[in-house]
């Protein structure tokens, strides 16, 4: 099928660039894409929106050749093809410039760019003085302004993200995909690179934009795709749609807000924050002084776009992470405790990572059980593990918590995303937390799970539990928090009335565009 | 081929492990007159089998193992031995192994057995014990005793004593250097004799000591890269006569010499015959230890039934180690060098065998 | 449900069988390849593969080789399991060789000294050295902890300083007395009272079995029991399976690296003690070296798990064991080391490709669990999108 797409170069204006049906691709335990349907068409820049871990990425994985779908067919320019890898792709005329530059700094743009696709005189040395021509030719007809002999340490990020642009057109690419290429610019670098979007699109490009920032995806896409959990759930036309409108579309309405409006805050304070602020290894504050307040019976959402310190700010509080402030539990200065001395004073965690953070894949269920409360009762007794204890607790949990497994003996990796989410809850709800910090408690399990967690949720506050939660699902924010903060680049800006807003406002204060509420 | 070793195996050491007295004494009873019926069918010629248990090199390491084999090679023309059994030691290997290793060619009729290097010390004291007729010889150990061991041990410090007042009177910027394989007692010897000789002629001297290698670590005595680099060491730091006592690493050394216009003395065997022809003529002369002399002794005396247990030492006075004269490079120093070997015999010097 | 729970137990006892039957068979595998590899090169060498191999088995059961190995594979256990607790949480201690040379020379010098009643001297020779040991390997945790340095480097220094420092206090000045007439020097001998009594365990010969095999089993025990059964051992398993899991979980990193580098560098310590206590008394110039690595390749054949390390130490041990009888032959005896060496590499290779395909079988299996037992898992935990599961 490779073949045929290389071989045959029919010419069909008409033809969309790149044409996706039924695009399936399934994880175990989680489907990222189901049945996607997309048509990019040529000379336009393509929006695609959705929320984190809608599917996005595997998608342009697939549309890259990193990965193959299970179901589905890809056309590129009306034909239909299977890539076995991303040189397939590349072959096709297909580019990618990732999030996370892959440039190696020491070296000069020139041999970034020849950096794996050296042009060989007679077959040996590399061709510098040509590929030096074709790139300066590159850098003309766009408008890139790059010079080839630049050492790439000496440029700046807008710069760079140019430098990994015209690498993809230097490979020949007629199609580029861009990974959230705005995430690590500021305002004027994303005009120009906007500006230099237009010049290619202008020149028959096709541009496939990957994105979150509503504003940025109406001023510069010419159609927009909405993704949301794993589906196309809209094509609209930007001139067409509000950034409202378009939010709507990414969160969706269709799931059920959890009516928990009869408040059960107390007076008594669980847990308090003060000052926090967290840095980042180049001395940034990713956490900038942030302050709160959470009461027994409380829940507080944090509202923010990924990547603006919630990771660093929960990771604080749990003691993984150094950080200047104080951090209260109860009366109890907590903020030179080590974690595990935090776990144990009555702080569960559900990560938001559960792979990397909250579970074992290669271990029994039950030893999960153990992973966090290794020190506690029913899972030890002194320095011994606790077998039977452990395991009788386990077969509890995976009782009350339904919990969808053959047996405790079971690696973790073999429970599906939902399954092993309950197990976490239910394991956090098991040490008698008195604070739960709860990150993304429902991302990527199925619609039935994420009602068992949020019902789990709900009753554990009802009887006094304090909860932190982040969360980038908005109905699930605002239908379960009392109160509502929204973080931005490290700071609390604002606070919400969970109440009296609806996910669209929500979603503009956090992009920090919207009124505020 | 193959089938007839292996079933020769199978009939003979086998067996012979099971009843192992038996097979031993087979091979011990008669020495001299017919020898070594054991377990072999083969129709070689009468004489002993000799078994010979090498230390980690072997044969081929151009070192002290090769001066054994020379040896043995001697003896198996001209007392028309049969073929002799030969094995070597591993590296990190216990004393069991090295047990075990001597009790198999005792059990499989070999008689007698020579251990080369004095890690067999004391696998052949306990071996020996086992098999009574069968004669052991052990070389440099002195320490493993018994009616049926010989211990074959060299003054090394002696023939050092010589080349090192050999150095000192060829030195023309009053500085000499040795370079020792492995820092063990044994190549202590030798520096302590080559120190004392050289001190014997100028007492001002300044004589530069490095070893290549430290215990359990035992590559000093086959890195030639490692010896060249010591010994431009000591040439760039004045040295212009260097004496190794290194083994296969010694022809590094060589090379140094070659290269920095310096003069080298070899050890063990007469480098000036024995080196690559390239660096042959910076051989000024070689410390002789004639470890093959010892062997060919050993096994002459057992083919003529007058193997004498206890310790024998080779030294000057029996011309067990002694310095070359090949190339004539010493014949302007050679009657001081025998005077000083005069008075090593008379016993007016006594040589250190240890440094300081 | 029940559609769904069958594919459940059918993915669970499928994965529970191949499990065993793959982890069985991947090792039985390995040394068959290994011995085709051997068979190749002893073909080339122009030697008989099968007399060979003959030749070495109707050695190996011979009463005094059954010793013989068993006394070698006493230490090479011991050395094993130094390794092993580093890698079950993922630290290579490359330095096990220099801690138990160290801790070797150490204990032998008190043994030879010190005044004691014999049981007694020999419970403070094996504590020298397991606190020699331990401390020698604390230095590299500690660096690891404080400073980030990799472990690797670090105890590869080690080793070169264990050296240097081990021919400096093996000299007559310091710790060694030199032997009349030997050329061989060693720490004063350990007194009859205190040799570790062995036990005639095998009829038909006199040589006995190192008494030290019981301390080594114990040891074994020791080490299933810490790892399976204490907080201690459950943290360190966590930290090495996943390092982020361990510490969101309240492990803390650092001191439990300290904490594996201090005992496993303590189990190093009693690597020479079979040999000490039960051999040659006194550590000499020919004292075994290189156990350590030899270490690293047993616990790599027995995947950390005491049985298989056992099992790694026999086979390894009756291999090492064989070589003199080869020599005798005159097959080349480097042949023992190539076939350790080509088993060792195709266990890692088999242990590889049996995760890989289980991986792969796994994710086939949920796929075509997902595809079909979406809609029937109905229930509690599946209100799964309808649309999507009636999807093609």
């Amino acid at each position: 099928m490779r073949e045929a797409a290389i071989s045959i170069p029919t010419e069909v204006v008409a033809q969309p660039a790149v044409e996706l049906e039924g695009i399936t691709k399934r994880f175990p335990g989680v489907v990222a894409n189901r049945d996607i349907r997309l048509m990019v068409r040529r000379g336009h820049v393509h929006a695609i929106v959705g929320e984190n871990g809608a599917g996005k990425s595997t998608l342009m994985k697939i549309l890259y050749g990193m990965q193959r779908p299970d179901e589905g067919v890809i056309k590129i320019n009306g034909d239909p093809v299977a890539f076995r890898s991303p040189e397939g792709a590349i072959t096709a005329g297909i580019g990618m410039v990732h999030q996370h530059f892959m440039l190696a700094d020491n070296l000069t743009v020139l041999e970034n760019v020849v950096l794996g696709s050296e042009p060989r005189k007679g077959g040996i040395a590399i061709d510098f003085r040509a590929a030096r021509k074709k790139i300066k030719e590159i850098s003309d007809a766009y408008g890139l302004g790059i010079e080839p002999d630049m050492l790439v340490e000496e440029l700046g990020v807008g710069a760079r993200q140019r430098v990994e642009i015209l690498k993809v057109l230097f490979r020949g690419a007629r199609i580029l995909i861009l990974d959230e290429p705005t995430a690590v610019l500021v305002p004027q670098e994303v005009e120009e690179l906007f500006d230099n979007l237009r010049v290619l699109v202008g020149q028959g490009l096709t541009i496939i934009f990957i994105s979150h920032k509503l504003d940025e995806v109406l001023s510069v896409a010419d159609a927009i795709t909405v993704i949301r959990r794993g589906e196309t759930v809209a094509e609209v036309d930007p001139s067409a749609v509000t950034a409202r409108q378009l939010a709507e579309l990414m969160v969706g309405s269709e799931l059920p807000s959890p009516e928990t409006r009869d408040s059960t805050v107390t007076d008594v304070v669980a847990l308090s924050v003060e000052g926090l602020t967290v840095r980042a290894p180049d001395g940034r504050a990713a956490v900038d002084q942030v302050a709160f307040t959470i009461h027994k019976g409380e829940v507080l959402g944090i509202a923010g776009v990924e990547g603006n310190g919630q990771a660093e700010l929960v990771e604080a509080i749990m003691g993984m992470r150094p950080a200047d402030g104080t951090i209260h539990l109860a009366d109890a200065d907590i903020s030179s405790w080590s974690t595990l001395r935090r776990r144990e004073g009555g702080i569960g965690y559900i990560p938001e990572d559960r792979h990397r953070h909250g579970l074992l894949l290669e271990a029994p269920l039950w030893e999960n059980r153990i992973l966090g409360h290794q020190t506690r009762r029913p899972n030890a007794k002194g320095p011994w593990i606790d077998r039977a204890g452990a395991r009788g607790d386990t077969e509890r949990i995976a009782r009350e918590y339904d919990v969808r497994t053959p047996g405790i003996d079971v690696d973790a990796a073999a429970l599906s995303g939902g399954n092993q989410q309950k197990l976490i809850v239910g394991r956090e709800m098991s040490g008698d937390p008195v604070v739960l910090i709860a990150s993304h408690p429902t991302r990527g399990v199925d619609v039935g799970a994420q009602a068992a967690i949020w019902d789990h949720l709900r009753a554990a506050r009802a009887d006094g539990l304090a909860v932190l939660l982040v969360s980038a699902d908005l109905d699930e924010l605002i239908g379960l928090s009392d109160t509502l903060k929204v973080i931005l680049r490290g700071r609390i800006v604002a606070d919400v009335d969970p109440s009296a807003v609806t996910p669209e406002q929500l979603g503009s204060a956090m992009t920090g565009a919207g009124e505020e509420s | 081929m193959l089938r007839n070793r292996v079933g020769r195996m199978a009939a003979g050491v086998l067996a012979g492990a099971m009843v192992t007295v038996g097979v031993a004494a087979c091979g011990g009873d008669s020495t001299t007159a017919t020898p070594a019926e054991g377990g072999s069918s083969a129709a070689a010629p009468t004489g002993a089998k000799v078994g010979l248990a090498y230390d980690i090199g072997g044969r081929g390491d151009q070192s002290f193992n090769d001066s054994a084999a020379a040896g043995l090679d001697k003896a198996k023309s001209e007392l028309k031995l049969p073929d002799p059994r030969e094995l070597t030691a591993s590296p990190g290997e216990t004393e069991a192994q090295k047990e075990e290793r001597l009790r198999l060619l005792a059990t499989s009729g070999y008689n007698p057995v020579v251990a080369v290097g004095f890690a067999y010390s004391g696998p052949v004291k306990k071996v020996a014990a086992e098999f009574p007729d069968v004669k052991f010889a052990i070389v440099d150990d002195a320490a493993a005793t018994g009616p049926n061991i010989s211990n074959l041990v060299f003054a090394e410090h002696e023939g050092s004593f010589l080349v090192g007042a050999a150095a000192a009177l060829k030195s023309t910027k009053n500085n000499v250097g040795f370079v020792g394989g492995v820092q063990v007692p044994l190549i202590q010897k030798f520096e302590a004799g080559f120190a004392a000789g050289a001190k014997a002629v100028n007492k001002d001297i300044t004589i530069q000591s490095k070893y290549l290698s430290q215990p359990p670590e035992f590559t000093g005595f086959n890195d030639p890269a490692k010896g060249k680099t010591v010994a431009e060491g000591m040439i760039d730091a004045g040295a212009d006569v260097v004496y190794h006592a290194a083994g296969g690493s010694g022809s590094g050394v060589f090379e140094a010499a070659k290269a920095g216009k310096a003069q080298a003395i070899g050890v063990d065997a007469d480098q000036a015959l024995t080196a690559d022809a390239a660096v042959k003529d910076v051989v000024m002369t070689s410390m002789l230890k004639k470890l093959d002399v010892a062997v060919y002794d050993f096994l002459k005396s057992f083919a003529a039934g007058t193997v004498k247990p206890g310790t024998t030492v080779y030294d000057l006075k029996v011309a067990g180690v002694d310095y070359s004269v090949t190339g004539g490079k010493v014949d302007d120093i050679k009657d001081k060098l025998e005077e000083y070997k005069q008075k090593i015999v008379s016993g007016e010097i006594k040589v250190p065998e240890t440094t300081s | 449900m029940s559609p769904a729970a069958g594919g459940f137990l059918d993915r669970v006892s499928g994965r529970v069988k191949l499990t065993g039957w793959l982890s069985l068979a991947a090792p039985l595998l390995a040394i068959l390849f290994a011995a085709v590899i051997t068979a190749v090169v002893l073909l080339i060498t122009g030697n008989a593969p099968f007399a060979t191999f003959a030749l070495m088995a109707e050695y190996g059961v011979q009463p005094r080789s059954l010793v013989l190995t068993l006394n070698f594979a006493t230490t090479y256990y011991l050395a094993g399991l130094a390794v092993a607790i580093g890698f079950r949480m993922n630290l290579f201690n490359i330095g096990v060789d220099g801690q138990y040379r160290l801790a070797a020379l150490l204990a032998a010098a008190v043994g030879g000294t010190v005044a004691l009643p014999g049981p007694l001297l020999i419970v403070v020779v094996v504590l020298v050295g397991v606190l020699v040991g331990a401390l020698w390997a604390g230095i590299v945790g500690l660096l690891k902890a404080t400073r980030g340095v990799s472990e690797v480097i670090s105890s590869i220094m080690l080793n070169a300083i264990a050296t240097g420092v081990g021919a400096w206090l093996l000299t007559p000045a310091l710790l060694a007395v030199p032997v009349a007439g030997s050329n061989n020097i060693g720490t004063r001998p350990i007194p009859e009272s205190a040799h570790f009594p062995g036990f005639a365990l095998i009829p038909g010969t006199t040589v006995k079995v190192f008494g030290f095999i019981v301390v080594a089993i114990l040891m074994g025990i020791a080490y299933h029991v810490l790892l399976t059964r204490t907080v201690f051992g459950f943290d360190l398993r966590a930290t090495g399976r996943s390092e982020s899991a361990a510490v969101a979980s309240g492990v803390n990193v650092k001191k439990m690296v300290l904490a594996t580098m201090l005992i496993s560098g303590a189990v190093a310590g009693m690597v020479g003690m079979p040999q000490l206590l039960g051999a040659s008394y006194s550590y000499s110039l020919d004292f075994p070296a290189g156990l350590g690595f030899t270490g690293i390749a047993i616990a790599l054949l027995g995947r950390n798990h005491p049985v298989g390390i056992a099992v790694g130490a026999l086979l390894w041990s009756f291999l090492d064991n064989s070589s003199n009888i080869l020599d005798l032959e005159g097959i080349p005896k480097e042949i023992v080391i190539i076939m350790q060496g080509t088993i060792v590499l195709s266990v890692i290779v088999a242990y590889e490709l049996v995760h890989r395909y289980r991986m792969a079988a796994e994710q086939r299996r949920v796929s075509r669990e997902l595809t079909g037992g979406t809609g029937g898992s109905g229930g509690a935990g599946g209100t799964a999108t309808p649309e999507g599961a009636v999807s093609r």
